[in-house]
């Protein structure tokens, strides 16, 4: 057999050879030991690592569904939906409906199933069943991701001052009580909203932190004074599906209902017969009696005659049309 | 055996020495504590060679040849391919085995039992890094098994039949490395496995394509059923196909020998089973030593590979309805995919690999020249490199560098913030991007210095040994936008609609521990027209991301330590 040049490279000896075979077992052990020594925080830093993931996650999936409704950052959106970046929501809101699971339970539930009342709410839009076993476009394990995201919220929510809160005490028939300690800083300004939503969503024998609130009467409301058209126009939860600061253009129609930033422009153009003054009226008290193509019947509230009075309903035409 | 008598005559050393000779005599089938010494100590064997006992008596020696020619037995010979590849489905089925005690092959389950086995599992990472490592060198080698052997002009008479079922193992290792692949049931494994069936339904004509789809799929598309059926498939019926054929071509091995040098017998003959007295290698010591030394040798290599250099890729969960950007198929289907991006898919992905797996097959009974000296079979041997090197040009067509790119905005993103895996981004991670406004323009290519950062594995770094392999101190904010200033001029030398483009990356706090991170690129097309591009990704404190291939991030080694304290 010919002589090659790498010859040397050969092990003869078989003691030199079990020797070798001896380190590169020790070796494997040895790799395997330093494994076993880093398992315990590895396998932490694993449940971390998805934990964060799934907040990723989760965080695109709030952007692109539901930051329209409950705000960017989760802070709500006044009429359309409550807050969730709230201390309220984290410390009392499941006292207060009597939900006897937990927290993340009650995420989960609301994502899946939705809430599908639409009886003594203040908040515009429904929310939609979200699971895809109900219909929705979310499979279970994204409404998870979700659910650790708003979850995540948690300890920049309870660390809230009162004032910092931005959940919204109006109508909600059952957060009749703050659930604030009086000493506490901002306490006073929370309050003070509270009793003035209440009051300005007319709700009767309403008591916030010890501030008994009554239902003004149609006299009592006749005695005050018609309310302010731009206060009403949050109020009676306008704003939610109507935006101001945009025109309705072919290229940009509003989502749920038309924009009205150039209303003035457009509206005595849009039922031959009735002037702008006249329209706008008219789509107030009776909005189902002209829809605007591209939008459905019914969404918008119909009893607005009966929540405002003649005068008021005047001078939110006349508001409307002058901005 | 009387004990009593044996101890008056013997004394009671003796006695019991013997009874330990005894055991080990029986353990080892017939070698004596002697004869063992003899074998360590590199002595020649009695006669008659007491070595050959174990072979006779035996179940697992059997099947051993008791000697081998001399030249054969050289490393540099067979690089001792086919050993290691039989060992690498040993290994591959201990490894599964490991797996398959926390997965069960349902969508509703898979991929939460792969986070479990992850997060959860004493060596769930290791063992999961391991068998997914194992399985991308078991077709390598399989591969080197053959080229080596067709190279050496092995597969000529009398071994065509042998050359035949090793074509069947390579066809087998494939589609058991791909089975596997859609097993953790995340994009990465949905869309490459989509992808590869897709193939089946070219199958012409129209309705066998159909029903071959629907038969490996289950339903039209990948489901339940489909992940079952690629379940059945990885664990129990291509491991029993290999396992059949892995013995037909092990007995044909042994039958016919191990082909010698080509140089130290005449063309056309075969002496391979003729080994002279003195050029026998006995299998007991020698081979066995060698054989197991370099099993060991190759069992640390993986080892010490997964553990600090291979991490199997994991990405987000199926989803039927989004196809990530640049699917691709394994590295091994990459010539595949190559092919079906320059012809039609019922050519590319069916005509051409069966007509290629059949000419390969026949490879043995088509090729006249009984030579197998390198000398006479230089067409052979040229055409085999060629076919090699338009494997790797295809190979490379089938990666996303080739005629599947997106507009240049998008690539620049998905450079530095994949949309699945890491990028360079991922792998600084949270921590190394500080908030604020950047805009690539204050970056320029041209500036780009390393500039030294923290070395996050203080641990590691007290070994000098490792502390060198370390990754690259240059991964840090900075150098991520100089990448990005870079990519955006690379290409608008190459695009011409792709003018003046600068890059924006906002970097905000969107909740506790969690960034958004906002990249805009603003160009301008050929005619001048003002276009941009934007896309966000969020990023949390914890979450590691590691690439495929790469040193390891053993960061939570030193940040566990500072929690601690």
């Amino acid at each position: 057999m010919q002589k090659r040049w790498y010859d040397f490279l050969y092990v003869k000896s078989p003691i030199v050879k079990i020797g070798l075979g001896t380190l590169a077992i020790l070796l494997t052990l040895g790799v395997i030991a330093l494994q076993l020594l880093m398992e315990e925080p590895r396998m932490e830093a694993q449940t971390a690592s998805w934990e964060g993931r799934s907040i990723e996650i989760g965080a695109d999936l709030f952007a692109n569904n539901c930051a329209s409704c409950h705000g960017i950052e989760g802070k709500g959106l006044q009429g359309v939906a409550p807050a969730l970046d709230s201390r309220y929501f984290f410390s009392q809101r499941l006292n207060d409906v009597g939900f006897t699971g937990t927290q993340d339970q009650y995420i989960a539930l609301t994502l899946h199933a939705g809430r599908p009342s639409k009886v003594d709410t203040q908040w515009a839009n429904v929310m939609a069943t979200w699971g895809s076993e109900f219909g929705g476009p979310l499979r279970a394990d994204q409404i998870d991701h979700l659910v650790s995201f708003v979850m995540n919220w948690e300890e920049t929510a309870l660390a809230q001052t009162p004032e910092e809160d931005p959940w919204q005490f109006f109508q909600d028939a059952l957060s009749k009580q703050l659930p604030y300690d009086p000493s506490e800083p901002g306490y006073q300004t929370k309050l003070d909203q509270a009793v003035a939503a209440a009051e300005a969503a007319g709700v009767s024998n309403y008591s916030i932190g010890g501030v008994e609130v009554q239902a003004p009467t149609a006299d009592e409301a006749a005695d005050a004074g018609p309310r302010d058209p731009e206060e009403l126009f949050t109020t009676m939860a306008c704003i939610g599906c109507h935006n101001l600061d945009q025109d309705q253009t072919p290229d940009n129609r509003g989502i749920t209902a038309p924009n009205l930033g150039n209303l003035a422009e457009v509206a005595g153009d849009m039922v031959p017969g009735q002037d702008a003054a006249t329209y706008v009226y008219n789509s107030i008290v009776a909005p189902n009696d002209y829809i605007v193509e591209g939008y459905l019947p019914g969404v918008m509230t119909q009893n607005f005659a009966e929540q405002m009075s003649e005068e008021e309903i005047q001078a939110m035409v006349e508001w409307l049309l002058s901005r | 055996m009387a004990v009593q008598p044996d101890m008056e005559k013997k004394g009671f050393l003796q006695t019991v020495g013997d009874a330990a000779g005894d055991v080990f005599t029986r353990i080892t089938a017939g070698i004596s504590p002697g004869e063992f010494r003899r074998m360590l100590r590199g002595e020649a064997p009695g006669r008659p060679n007491p070595r050959l006992k174990p072979h006779s008596d035996t179940f697992l020696l059997h099947i051993k040849p008791t000697y081998y020619h001399e030249s054969v037995t050289r490393f540099t010979h067979t690089f001792r391919l086919g050993l290691l590849s039989t060992y690498i489905f040993l290994f591959e089925v201990i490894t599964g085995i490991y797996l398959m005690i926390w997965y069960a092959p349902s969508p509703d389950r898979a991929y939460a039992d792969m986070l479990y086995l992850l997060s959860n599992v004493p060596f769930g990472q290791f063992m999961r890094d391991m068998h997914r490592l194992g399985a991308e060198l078991m077709v390598a080698l399989v591969t080197l098994h053959m080229v080596r052997t067709y190279l050496t002009g092995s597969y000529k008479p009398p071994r065509q039949f042998t050359w035949f079922t090793g074509v069947i193992l390579l066809v087998v290792t494939l589609f058991l490395s791909f089975s596997g692949y859609l097993l953790p049931w995340d994009q990465l494994a949905f869309w490459a496995v989509t992808i590869g069936t897709s193939m089946a339904e070219a199958v012409p004509p129209a309705v066998v394509g159909e029903t071959v789809n629907l038969l490996a799929r289950g339903a039209p598309d990948i489901g339940a059923n489909g992940l079952l059926r690629f379940y059945l498939l990885h664990v129990l019926f291509l491991p029993l196909v290999l396992f059949l054929f892995f013995f037909v071509h092990y007995y044909k091995v042994v039958h016919y020998g191990i082909s010698l040098p080509a140089n130290e017998e005449e063309v056309g003959q075969d002496t391979a089973n003729k080994i002279p007295a003195d050029r026998r290698v006995y299998f007991l010591p020698d081979v066995l030593i060698d054989e197991t030394v370099f099993l060991l040798a190759f069992t640390a290599f993986t080892v010490v590979a997964s553990t600090f250099f291979f991490t199997a890729p994991l990405e987000s969960i199926a989803n039927p309805q989004v196809t990530p950007l640049h699917t691709v198929a394994p590295w091994y289907f990459y010539w595949l995919q190559g092919m079906l991006k320059i012809a039609d898919k019922t050519i590319a992905g069916v005509v051409l690999p069966g007509v290629l797996l059949v000419l390969l097959m026949a490879i043995p009974y088509l090729d006249p020249n009984p030579s197998r000296r390198a000398k006479d079979r230089r067409v052979a041997i040229i055409s085999g490199i060629v076919a090699g090197v338009i494997m790797i040009i295809l190979s490379w067509m089938g990666t996303p560098q080739y005629a599947a790119q997106a507009a240049p905005a998008v690539e620049v993103v998905q450079e530095l913030m994949p949309e699945e895996g890491a990028g360079l981004v991922r792998e600084i991670g949270y921590s190394e991007v500080p908030l604020g406004v950047y805009d690539s323009r204050e970056h320029p290519s041209e500036l780009f210095e390393p500039v030294n950062c923290p070395i996050p594995v203080q641990i590691w770094s007290r070994i000098p040994v490792i502390s060198v392999m370390l990754p690259r101190c240059e991964e840090n904010m900075h150098d991520v936008l100089h990448e990005f200033e870079t990519s955006i001029q690379a290409w608008q030398k190459s695009d011409p609609d792709f003018n003046n483009a600068y890059g924006i990356l906002t970097v905000t706090q969107e909740q506790a521990q969690l960034k958004r991170l906002n990249w805009q690129v603003f160009w301008q097309d050929s005619t001048g027209l003002d276009s941009s591009f934007e896309r966000h990704f969020f990023l949390h404190e914890n979450s590691l991301y590691w690439e495929e291939y790469g040193f390891k991030d053993f960061s939570f080694l030193t940040e566990s330590e500072e929690a601690e304290q």
